[in-house]
């Protein structure tokens, strides 16, 4: 049995209770009255991959149906890896402990682009070819995935069987069920592939061939037989009756969010162009407060956290927000449960709500200005001003704080020496402002950390036709940015610009990119978003050997007739809206939020009712 | 304030909760049976839970001990099902009861050890010789850094065991608040002096000896 073969080695490997299951909450099901199974796989550490919202969504959802089971299945860690190889142990999943090669369906989940070559490693760890074209006519397993990332599918369009795309509620288990008829049939996996591809939300990459032109630009994405033309993401219209989860699996290992989360809204009216969550999860949507209420209860009661997170993408934008915070404050409070507040614009917060976050919020004030002047955040549309800034500042620094930590993007469309310099003239006006405060915090200097990442173009946002800048050019940014600090009260730091590089690259590229991909994880390439793993050089080498320039997809400013990869691809929101925005950007002008004015950026068109009344 | 004593069973899958994991998980666990457990006061209240022993990782177990609070009185049987209901694979409560004996009582635990792998013949008498030794010399961590101890005057065995997978027997070890020897250390000073792999070793506790010589439960 496995199981036995996993227990020999457990006891040899870091934190082994991530390898095991049998968590609490963990759905354990008899298989043989199971119909269709799924493993829901994570491409990256079990500690990663159990802190994420939408996993344990899909989970419970797929194991309310009585005869479908979903099990978890994460990266193992190396040193675990260099045992299962070396001891023929398949990636398992951990309910059952059932080899994933067994399963009906293989799922990942695609947060990230680093997350990539995860994938590959856990395909071959489980002995499944990671090309789907080698996968043959058995009818499973089927390897699909899902996630934000493959709203561009076409880099990893080559190593899925199906690909789906938007919110996964209803559209996976309408797949499962299509699935469950066609395994009753004794289907070939071609059939059923043929007859998934007619679902919406479900993109088959191998019903497609895709044409280039001399100059390597898309020529044109051909659907075979009757594949349609253009696939169309799923959206849940209603959010307070979709399915939200009654009960979490409560890790036993301290993992990154180890707490109950309850989603209070999707969407976000805010249109920051260079956020693709922004665009991707229109239309904005939101739970009312009493039901965010009630699942916060549920869950807090079921799985015994004590501690309660709200996610969205901006929380603050609830049409309800006051009284929805002050009534969990009150139960959380009640409760001994901590509430754990992101970062909220508190500029429209009562008085007393106020005296009320500031009696829960523990860690320090963040803020994300992303740029240095009001003119680049004009181009990027990122509603704050200044004014904002300094307000929330001067709030938390009254309020006892002495530390905040600045969130900007370098590299910008646009950007000029001004923008960056900009960047450290805000910081020093905070630090000036600090010294104003008659009642700030006695005896402590003031310190302003700057986390300064590089811009990342992505699809479906008005920047995906821009070029990202390159090494050399970001790096005497930095260097301007640092000569231009005067004080030591203020600290810099950076995210690797290699990373941002390969994320651009992966985020924007075509199907050609598969060979790319598998090759770096040939080279040994994994875990690519864990610095000590990053291997850039490795990169280097496969896209040389593949003969693809990182450059054409990331450096290059896209023309507005060019046929993007994704262009096929149906997110709601319209190429003439990114273009018009693109436009727009260039001319430093805003564009109002959703809830003020609707600037008809295509999602009415495709849900056919209003966003807002 | 009533005071509790609970003993539970750690086997199976539960036996990787690291005893960190275990005590945060209990806290949680508390929160779902809905008993009135006793908060600590002060800036921030906690329940007030604590383990007699710490179990090593991977260990399995019929005897944890888990003292704790309640601020009224529930049936001990209720307090058993309660706890059950809310426990995951592997971890079981047996019992609960007002404690009688002090915890700095406990002076020593015993546990039953299967060694396995091919030749147990060979293995047993290996060991069987290794115990024979005058001194049995193994490196400990304590707090002042590494240091070297002899096992050998605290070591009590019972007969060695062995058919064709394993080879097992008990052994009673110090145990408490002052020192705390594991048969793993045992077993790692024997594996140092052997020249083959022993494929697998299972270890669970079975008692545990106050320093009267009686049984702690
Ligand atoms: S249709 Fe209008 S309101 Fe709706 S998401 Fe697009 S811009 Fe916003």
């Amino acid at each position: 049995m496995l199981k036995d073969k996993i227990e020999k080695y457990l006891l040899s490997v870091q934190k082994p209770s991530r390898y095991i299951g049998g968590e609490c909450g963990s759905v354990i099901k008899d298989k043989s009255k199971v119909d269709v199974r799924f493993a829901f796989c994570f491409p990256d550490s079990y500690d990663i991959g159990m802190s994420h919202l939408g996993m344990k969504i899909l989970y419970s959802l797929i194991n309310e149906r009585e005869n479908y089971w979903c099990e978890r299945v994460f990266a193992p860690w190396e040193d675990f890896e260099a045992i299962m190889r070396e001891n023929d142990i398949p990636l398992y999943a951990l309910e059952s402990l059932d080899p994933v090669k067994e399963f009906d369906f293989v799922g990942f989940t695609m947060q990230y682009e680093l997350s990539y070559t995860n994938v590959l490693n856990m395909l071959d760890l489980a002995g499944i070819p990671v090309w789907a074209k080698d996968r043959g006519e058995e009818l499973s397993p089927i390897v699909v995935a899902g996630g934000p990332c493959v709203c561009n599918p076409e880099p990893l369009a080559d190593f899925f069987d199906i690909i789906i795309l938007g919110e996964g509620e209803e559209v996976n288990l309408e797949i499962m069920d299509l699935y469950h008829e066609f395994k009753r049939k004794g289907a070939k996996r071609s059939e059923f592939l043929r007859a998934v591809s007619q679902i919406k939300g479900a993109y088959v990459p191998s019903l497609y061939d895709v044409e280039y032109n001399a100059d390597n630009t898309v020529k044109a994405v051909v659907p075979k037989g009757n594949a349609p033309a253009v696939v169309t993401k799923r959206y849940i219209k209603d959010m307070d009756s979709v399915y939200y989860p009654e009960n979490f699996v409560v890790p036993f290992t301290d993992i990154v969010h180890n707490r109950v989360s309850v989603e209070v809204l999707r969407g976000c009216i805010r249109g920051c162009r260079f956020c693709q969550a922004g665009f991707i999860y229109r239309p904005f949507r939101e739970k009312s407060t009493l039901n965010i209420c009630k699942q916060s209860k549920v869950l807090c009661e079921n799985t015994g956290y004590d501690e309660l997170s709200l996610c969205s993408l901006s929380t603050s934008d609830h049409s309800d927000i006051n009284n929805m915070l002050s009534n969990l404050i009150d139960y959380t409070e009640g409760e001994h449960i901590n509430l754990a507040l992101p970062s909220l614009r508190i500029d429209n917060f009562s008085e007393e709500l106020l005296e009320k976050v500031k009696k829960v919020r523990k860690s320090g004030l963040t803020f994300a200005p992303e740029a240095g002047t009001q003119r680049l955040r004009d181009v990027i549309n990122k509603n704050v001003t200044e004014e904002e800034i300094m307000n929330t500042c001067r709030i938390a620094f009254e309020g006892g704080y002495s530390t905040v930590k600045l969130y900007f993007m370098m590299g910008l469309p646009t950007e000029t020496d001004e923008d960056i310099v900009g960047i450290a003239e805000l910081a020093q006006r905070i630090v000036d402002m600090y010294y104003t405060i008659e009642n700030r915090p006695k005896g402590r200097g003031v310190q302003v950390s700057i986390s300064t990442a590089t811009f990342v173009p992505k699809p479906f946002t008005p920047f995906q036709f821009e070029a990202q800048d390159t090494k050399e050019e970001i790096e005497r940014k930095q260097k301007l940015l640092i000569d231009s600090i005067k004080t030591k009260k203020i600290k810099v730091s950076w995210h690797n610009s290699d990373v941002s590089l390969l994320e651009a690259v992966l985020a924007k590229g075509d199907r050609r990119l598969s060979e790319v991909i598998f090759a770096a994880w040939k080279k040994g390439c994994k875990f690519d978003s864990w610095g000590e793993h990053f291997k850039f050089d490795k990169w280097v080498e496969a896209f040389e050997e593949c003969g693809i320039s990182p450059a054409f997809y990331a450096h290059r400013f896209r023309e507005y007739d060019e046929i993007l990869p994704w262009d096929h691809i149906n997110y709601y929101v319209s190429k003439n809206f990114l273009i018009n925005e693109d436009k727009t950007a260039r001319m430093a002008k805003t564009t109002p939020n959703c809830r003020q004015k609707c600037s008809a950026c295509g999602v009415v068109k495709e849900t056919g009712v209003r966003c807002f009344d | 304030m009533i005071k509790v004593r609970t003993v539970f069973r750690k086997t199976g899958r539960a036996k990787y909760i690291s005893h960190l994991d275990l005590n945060r998980f209990m806290l949680r666990a508390f929160r779902r049976t809905g008993l009135p457990i006793w908060y600590t006061e002060g800036y921030n209240p906690h329940p007030y839970i604590a383990f007699a022993l710490a179990l090593s990782l991977g260990y399995e177990s019929d005897c944890e001990i888990m003292d704790f609070n309640l601020n009224s009185e529930v049936d001990f049987d209720e307090i058993v099902s309660k706890l059950n209901a809310v426990m995951p694979e592997g971890i079981e409560f047996i019992s609960a009861f007002a404690p009688v004996n002090k915890i700095t009582a406990i002076a020593r635990s015993e546990f039953s050890v299967k060694m396995f792998c091919d030749d147990t013949q060979k293995l047993m008498k290996d060991f069987s010789d290794f115990l024979q030794r005058d001194s049995i010399i193994v490196e400990k961590k304590t707090k002042k850094g590494m240091s070297e101890i002899d096992l050998k005057p605290s070591v009590e065995t019972s007969e060695l065991v062995c058919d064709d997978s394993c080879v097992s027997f008990n052994v009673i070890l110090p145990a408490g608040t002052q020192t705390n020897y594991n048969p793993s250390l045992l077993i790692d000073a024997f594996k140092n002096v052997i020249n083959y792999p022993i494929d697998m070793v299972k270890i669970c506790r079975n008692s545990i000896i106050s320093d009267n010589g009686e049984k702690f439960l």
